[in-house]
């Protein structure tokens, strides 16, 4: 995956355009190579069954599971609903590298759910979901991506922070952006403990 | 093509180009400004309002789908970079001007602050600078609109750095902060480097060169990447040769002087595309200094979540980026290097969350962590000044053509060992001043990177180690400038384009009173 620093280094060689240098939005979806321009119409949240463009639908519905997981919904909606598997499904198709790690990791989940269960991965109860997933989350919260399904968490969870942060449901509604306005004034800052 | 040959022919539309195209042309010289990339209205080109889900890659584009610009460095648009910077503006100090003087190393430039701050004062004029009147020895104060007010996320930075000793001022940029008769004041709508679509923020074009049109001396050629400028038998430049951005057809324009102002690399990259037999290295590098001397700035960074923005509600705080700075300290205090730094900080948009990948955990604590941290989220970039050195600089790559055929730019650059000192010492500082506001640590960057880039055709008087003398005049070809970041002879610490677009207000006079003695 594209560290910060690769990004950096990108920007590097395209010439660095303005002292900005935290803009660099290493999103997934950015890593395109795309066999035709990429579509410029708004996403739409799903409405419908959708058809995903790389996985099979068993797949898609592992998928669509992990995403729930990672962001599930509280008070607001969760990855499902803001439209996170379709975004991974959009970042896989376009973007071949992925392909074999996302298929292997999905694979590897559905053996063990067989192994432990005898069942498929989302037939699981939610608690056996999570207990299939958390020492994977956790070896990548120590930095640890020895495995392939170390890396396969980590890929899959930071495109469903990516698909979920940056949709209407998550920025907007569930962490509040409020920007983007027009203000007669900029409202100054009069809190007597921030003074 | 117009056949006409003009008194002074720029290349290059940006900061520099821009501002000594209007300049000239208010004095009645006609002027030719050759550019690569289209004629772009920032009304309608750019993606100013767009957020993140409008694209189903949730990259905002700079450009709207189906308009052209931004392509490439050799073909961005009439307007060049101001139209996409964060128009941060300040005056550099004596310091900066005499730095070899005062702390040995590095490189004076031969003018100092007293010949640039009557020209700052102009720009300031023209363009529209807001600020606050900080009385700082090592940062000239101007002719400002009112400053923006403070985000409580720079409320609590101060309240840290005020413990330590450090001063944390308004930021001071070329956005109105009032409406004048032609440009509305800021709307804080949070995308000033996305392209400000109703011009509060300065760009060249709409702020210098198209009222400039209007004097009837000014002619704009668009969509022309320049690959030579041609050079007579007389040692006398006489125009330039370009390639048609769309039709890839060869054109020539002509003029009596011409001005290389395409924006660092590119204008060293365009001299040295300009060989000849008399300069076989490229065009004024008789010194051999032509690409050396790169200075571009250092940066660190530092993420943190303030602690007191924790789980707070959200603002609408995005508008105008960022609204304060941390001006150099350093240079008045002991240390075991020589120049400075500065702290520009909070100029993160609130659209991208990147960071929430590496929050731990996932579930509803994840999704709470997140929540909790968003309105809590600041970056912290200290830029640092590099010394020259032998291991950087900015060559072409002969093996690597771009789409118009023409080798690529190069840049070369190694940390010495005073820029380490430098780097160290920021980091340790914003660090030290984010711990003492109160955060808590996302990231600390353990490199440098560049930005802004500065040097490559050295400023001088002696001809044996600079490429352009203090009239940003080559020392091999009177009749052919230099004016750009490429000519800072040591960079600051300090965003360079209100310097850029001071020095190319000074050529204009220097240039006309060339004119007017019959000299060119």
């Amino acid at each position: 995956m594209a560290t910060r620093r690769d990004t950096l280094k990108i920007i590097g060689a395209i010439g660095s355009t303005c002292a900005f240098p935290f803009s660099a939005n290493d999103l997934y979806g950015q890593q395109e190579h795309h066999h035709h321009p990429p579509a410029s119409t708004p996403v739409q949240p799903a409405r419908g069954p959708y058809n995903p463009k790389f996985f099979t639908t068993r797949e898609f519905e592992t998928v669509s599971r992990i995403a729930d997981l990672i962001i599930p919904p509280t008070d607001t909606p969760g990855a499902v609903a803001a439209g996170v598997p379709e975004y991974i499904d959009y970042v896989v198709s376009n973007n071949r590298q992925h392909e074999k790690p996302m298929r292997q990791g999905i694979k590897w989940l559905h053996h063990q759910a067989r192994k432990r269960h005898h069942k498929r991965f989302v037939e699981l109860a939610e608690e056996q979901q999570i207990e299939l997933l958390a020492p994977l989350s956790d070896a990548v919260d120590r930095n640890e991506m020895k495995t392939e399904c170390q890396r396969f968490f980590r890929t899959i969870k930071s495109m469903t922070a990516d698909g979920y942060y940056t949709s209407p449901i998550g920025l907007v509604q569930e962490l509040g952006y409020k920007g983007n306005t027009v203000l007669a004034s900029f409202p100054e800052c009069d809190h007597p403990e921030h003074q | 093509m117009s056949k006409q040959v003009y008194d002074v022919l720029i290349v290059g539309s940006g900061a520099a180009g821009g501002t000594l195209a209007a300049h000239l042309a208010a004095k009645g010289v006609d002027v030719g400004v050759i550019e690569g990339g289209p004629k772009i209205d920032t009304r309608t080109a750019f993606n100013t309002h767009s957020m993140p889900f409008d694209f189903p890659n949730r990259h905002i584009p700079t450009m709207r789908p189906g308009v052209s610009g931004f392509e490439s460095e050799r073909s961005r648009g009439l307007g060049g970079k101001t139209m996409t910077w964060n128009a941060v503006a300040w005056r550099l100090s004596h310091r900066d001007f005499k730095g070899r003087s005062i702390d040995g190393a590095g490189e004076d430039w031969p003018i100092d602050y007293s010949d640039l701050a009557p020209y700052y004062d102009q720009i300031e004029r023209e363009v529209g600078v807001c600020g606050n009147l900080d009385h700082l020895e090592d940062l000239p104060d101007g002719i400002f609109l009112p400053p923006v007010p403070m985000k409580c996320s720079d409320m609590i930075v101060r309240r840290g750095a005020r413990k330590l000793g450090v001063k944390v001022i308004h930021v001071r940029k070329a956005t109105r902060s009032i409406a004048s008769p032609l440009r509305p004041a800021c709307h804080f709508c949070g995308n000033c480097m996305a392209g400000c679509d109703v011009v509060a923020k300065y760009n060249s074009y709409d702020v210098h060169m198209l009222p400039a049109l209007k004097t009837g001396h000014l002619d704009l050629f668009p969509n022309s990447v320049v690959r030579e400028v041609m050079v007579s038998s007389e040692n006398r430049a006489t125009g330039v040769r370009y390639v048609n951005r769309e039709t890839r057809a060869e054109g020539e324009v002509r003029g009596r002087s011409v001005v290389v102002a395409c924006a660092c690399v590119q204008s060293v990259a365009l001299l040295m595309m300009s060989k000849s037999q008399r300069y076989p290295t490229g065009l004024a590098n008789s010194s051999g200094e032509l690409g050396r001397n790169f200075i571009p700035h250092f940066t660190g960074g530092v993420e943190v979540f303030l602690k007191d923005l924790m789980a707070q509600p959200t603002t609408d705080d995005e508008g105008f980026l960022d609204h304060a700075y941390v001006p150099s300290f350093m240079h008045t205090r002991k240390r075991d290097f020589a120049r400075s730094f500065g702290v520009q900080f909070g100029y993160q948009n609130r659209r991208s969350v990147g960071w929430a990948r590496s929050m731990p955990g996932f579930g509803k604590a994840y999704k709470q962590s997140v929540k909790d941290r968003y309105p809590a989220f600041l970056v912290f970039s200290p830029y640092g000044e590099m010394l020259p050195n032998k291991q950087s600089f900015i060559d072409l790559d002969l093996n690597k053509l771009d789409a118009y055929g023409l080798p690529m730019a190069r840049r070369h650059v190694a940390w010495g060992e005073n820029d380490r000192k430098i780097f160290r010492e920021m980091t340790r500082w914003s660090r030290d001043i984010l711990e003492a506001a109160g955060a808590e640590f996302q990231n600390v960057d353990n490199e440098p990177a560049t930005n802004h880039e500065l040097g490559g055709c050295r400023m001088g008087i002696d001809s044996r180690t600079s490429v352009v003398n203090a009239d940003c005049r080559t020392h091999d070809v009177p009749n052919l400038y230099v004016v750009d970041g490429s000519v800072f002879p040591s960079a600051s610490e300090k965003n360079p384009t209100h310097t850029i677009m001071a020095l190319a207000a000074r050529v204009a006079d220097y240039i006309v009173e060339t004119l007017r003695k019959g000299e060119m």
